[in-house]
């Protein structure tokens, strides 16, 4: 997971966390609804997929746990909170970059989503 | 709307689902998993939306999680791996032998023999891990391979002809049961032995009477019963100094 997470493609379950986590730390649910939110509903995470990633990430050392809090917003449970971590944002950056190279180089090729999308 | 008793009953439900996860992430997660799945809940309730839908959908989402962690820790049990290679090496003789055209074992024997040695060293693994002395090993090691024995020569047995005796000594294995109800600690296990030593002598009775051949059931019988009171005296004394006090 150390090497897949740093140098190759991140699965879209790290990807999406770690872009929940870019701009501020969140707990399990936090997480959840931050990405459902980002990705306009269209990716939606269980609780299974969630802390699975969770697991390999913190592995990985691209987030870490902070101490339990509570949530004002939903209830007076200690939750635990995560963030990202140094590593974290570097290999979200370089995701973004090669992500920023794919789509440079498929507009160069003048190709647009929908041309893939019905074959044209 | 559901009731509170109903959404208790279903934050209780995927609680007990959070057991089958491993332990090391059953620890590190389950609080949180259980927190997520309340707030899932709440926010189901606060949306008036469907929930067969949702519980299905959750449960089997965590069910695949679940069984991707396992088989991720399973695979990383360096130890298993270990046994698997060795019970595989184990059956390269036969397999080889049967390629040469020496002897006929079928796929399926292979498999039943592979998945027998796989389970007398994962049994083994299990029971010696816990705390105890060089005794409480080798009489697990004794115990484990005389009924690893007695399953290998009774299904041999039961391949060439009708196996109607071999069942008999199947029953031998009481010692299964008796160590399920000791919990595996010595002195209920050396009991659980003793036990299965006075059922093998009985069964060499009935199978004398049955069958004559004396002298060749008296010296199979008496190997096993000696495996099975060797084990339960080195069981007996790895209970003796589990007791002193250090």
């Amino acid at each position: 997971m150390t090497k897949n997470a740093t140098q190759g493609p991140l699965t879209p379950a790290v990807l999406h966390i770690l872009l929940a986590l870019s701009t501020e730390e969140r707990h399990g649910y936090g997480i959840m609804k931050q990405v459902e939110f980002e990705s306009q509903g269209k990716v939606k995470m269980g609780p299974g997929t969630l802390y699975g990633s969770l697991g390999r990430m913190l592995e990985a050392d691209l987030i870490r746990e902070s101490h339990k809090k509570v949530d004002p917003e939903l209830d007076d449970e200690r939750r635990v909170y995560y963030q990202i971590t140094a590593v974290g944002q570097a290999t979200l950056a370089a995701e973004l970059e090669r992500y920023r190279e794919v789509v440079a180089v498929a507009k160069k090729k003048q190709l647009a989503p929908v041309s893939f999308a019905y074959g044209h | 709307m559901a009731t509170e008793s109903f959404i208790r009953r279903c934050r209780n439900g995927y609680a007990k689902l959070l057991r089958l996860y491993p332990k090391a992430h059953r620890e590190r997660f389950g609080e949180g998993m259980e927190q997520t799945f309340n707030d899932l809940c709440r926010e189901r309730q606060q949306s008036g939306e469907g929930w067969f839908g949702f519980l299905l959908g959750t449960f089997c989402e965590t069910s695949v999680a679940i069984i991707k962690e396992n088989t991720t820790h399973i695979m990383q049990n360096k130890n298993l791996m270990r046994l698997a290679l060795g019970a595989g090496l184990a059956l390269l003789i036969p397999l080889a032998l049967t390629l040469l055209g020496g002897v006929h074992w079928s796929p399926r024997a292979l498999t039943f023999y592979f998945v027998l040695l796989l389970g007398a060293g994962l049994a083994y693994e299990l029971i010696a891990s816990k705390p105890g002395t060089i005794w409480h090993r080798a009489a697990v090691g004794i115990a484990l391979a005389a009924a690893l024995l007695l399953v290998w020569m009774d299904a041999a047995v039961g391949t060439e002809d009708d196996n109607s005796g071999g069942l008999m000594y199947l029953g031998v294995l009481v010692l299964g049961i008796g160590a399920i109800i000791a919990h595996f600690r010595p002195p209920g296990m050396a009991r659980a032995l003793f036990a299965t030593a006075l059922t093998q002598a009985l069964v060499a009775v009935i199978a004398m009477i049955a069958w004559g051949q004396y002298l060749e059931l008296l010296v199979l019988n008496g190997f096993f019963i000696a495996l099975w009171v060797g084990s339960a005296l080195l069981f007996r004394r790895a209970s003796r100094f589990a007791a002193v006090p250090k």
